[in-house]
């Protein structure tokens, strides 16, 4: 039971987590929106390579128990085929939104991202979570008094009728990639090519990092095939299959003012839709 | 673990200074047994799958890592075969990338790749996106690993982060930044470091810790543990 002045506290609380520029009024008008800032706000905030930052003391942690159950879910969801790990990273990493991905804990964005993957695709309602958070918090009301908190379901489902991918199946025995291995028809380039990364106006999720759109590298290396994560983040098994090549850049050519030596490289695997021949 | 009791009698500076008793099911852990056991009541899985994927999860660490490149430094046939079809060499010190789903873990795929330091070459590895991690063969990533600070700075300024790490390379050496996004996972294969003439593998292994094999170390005789050992304990540690 909350009062109304507690309630109050709470409000003053996220009255203070702040989501926008502060140079611009909050819910700005569209002609106080500039590109810049729309870009900014697109960006995906999982995609964090050469954002300014200072040095930190870089620590370890032990791993808390909830962690540890929390990574088994998500692993064991995709063993079963209720989706892969695509779809966890664009909903865990990215449609969380920017004060969620630096706000909270690493494995509570995971946790995140089952609650709502299985909310999305119909598996659960909100009522059942709903309720059955509440009970769980009922549970343990008044302290754990010395227990350790467990899962304890009322019973086991027999699955039969569960909605899979056919994916779990199909790459038992041979591997992922492998099995979309000779899908994707010829390469379009080969190592030792000159290539530049595509600047596509990249909506809602990729795995191609900002820092090197529109840079220009060569190949590395022809990797392997596959579907790309902007396909297998919404769950499009009929996808096809395309190259992923690892491209090595010049450091000195990637960023403004490096400051290493001229021989310093960056490699970065990236699938063939986002890659053009350059001189 | 005993209650913490309000004791209105008890000196409350005193309360402040100590770690507290803690006592409360935290948000997380709700959430965490809510969703599994909706999942286990709807039969998106098994209790025994879950059991099954504890299991792999409970075993995985950076040992058969660091004997694969022990191996490697003492067997050029091994190490051709790390360098060309690692996930064979994988297979040799007990570590199957197709564990435990048939498939892979679906997080780690079965795409693995071992990259050679050369007197020339140096490599060191980070996910900028989230926290790729050959985790199969070298366990969970530290903490560090995955903070946006390390992968924002590693790859702009990847000789400043690794001389934070006490790692500084002459000029002449070229630092190689392998940003691992896809579905390739990769591991460094340090430089056998002078003094280990004779040694056995097991005596290698120990100096091939987890933090040479990420690259924000080199193997040192003598030097068997890992360069951050600072470490946060947890609210309820892993159960075993």
């Amino acid at each position: 039971m909350s009062t109304a002045a507690e309630r109050a506290e709470q409000l003053a609380l996220i009255s203070r987590l702040q989501a926008t520029y502060p140079e611009v009024p909050e819910w700005p008008m569209p002609d106080q929106m500039t590109h810049d800032h729309f870009l900014a706000y697109m960006k995906t905030p999982q995609d964090v390579g050469g954002e300014l930052d200072v040095p930190a003391t870089y620590e370890n942690k032990e791993e808390e128990q909830w962690e540890l159950m929390t990574y088994v879910l998500c692993e064991v969801l995709g063993m079963r085929g209720i989706w892969v790990s695509e779809e966890r990273r664009r909903i865990g990493n990215v449609d969380v939104g920017r004060a969620v991905y630096l706000g909270i804990p690493y494995y509570a964005r995971w946790l995140w991202s089952v609650g709502r993957l299985l909310l999305e695709k119909g598996y659960l309602s909100w009522g059942e979570l709903t309720e059955r958070l509440a009970e769980v918090q009922g549970r343990y009301a008044g302290g754990l008094a010395g227990r350790l908190p467990d899962a304890q379901p009322k019973s086991e489902g027999d699955g039969s009728n569960v909605r899979r991918n056919a994916h779990h199946l199909e790459a038992a025995g041979i591997g992922d990639p492998q099995i979309f291995a000779g899908k994707a028809g010829s390469a379009k380039f080969k190592a030792g090519d000159r290539v530049r990364v595509r600047e596509l106006p990249a909506l809602f999720y990729t795995r191609t990092p900002e820092y090197v759109r529109g840079a220009e590298g060569v190949i590395a290396e022809v990797t392997y095939e596959s579907p790309a994560p902007e396909d297998e983040t919404w769950d499009r098994p009929e996808a096809a299959p395309e190259w992923f090549y690892i491209v090595r850049f010049k450091q000195c050519e990637l960023w403004h003012s490096y400051t290493g030596p001229m021989i310093d490289t960056l490699q970065t695997e990236i699938p063939e839709r986002w890659l053009e021949a350059a001189r | 673990m005993s209650e913490h009791h309000h004791d209105h009698d008890h000196d409350h500076d005193h309360d402040r200074t100590v770690k507290p008793m803690v006592n409360e099911i935290t948000d997380f852990e709700v959430l965490e047994i809510a969703l599994r056991e909706l999942c286990i009541e709807k039969g998106l899985f098994t209790a025994a799958d879950h059991r099954l994927f504890t299991e792999f999860a409970e075993q995985i660490g950076p040992t058969p890592a660091a004997r694969l490149v022990a191996r490697a430094w003492l067997d050029p046939e091994f190490k051709h075969l790390a360098l060309t079809d690692p996930l064979a060499a994988s297979k040799q010190v007990g570590v199957d990338w197709l564990d435990p789903t048939g498939f892979g873990t679906p997080s780690d795929f079965a795409a693995f790749k071992i990259l050679e330091n050369t007197p020339t070459i140096h490599h060191v590895i980070v996910c900028a996106l989230c926290s790729c991690y050959p985790r199969p063969i070298l366990g969970n990533s530290p903490e560090w690993y995955r903070t946006p600070n390390y992968r924002r700075r590693i790859v702009r300024w990847p000789r400043q982060v690794l001389s934070e790490f006490g790692l500084v390379l002459p000029d002449n050496v070229e630092v190689r930044v392998e940003d691992s996004n896809q579905k390739h996972r990769f591991m460094v294969m340090p430089l056998r470091p002078r003094g280990t003439d004779g040694w056995t593998e097991e005596q290698l292994a120990e100096i091939i810790t987890r933090d040479c094999l990420i690259g924000v170390a080199l193997p040192t005789p003598g030097v068997t543990t890992n360069v951050i050992t600072k470490t946060r304990p947890a609210i309820r540690g892993i159960a075993h």
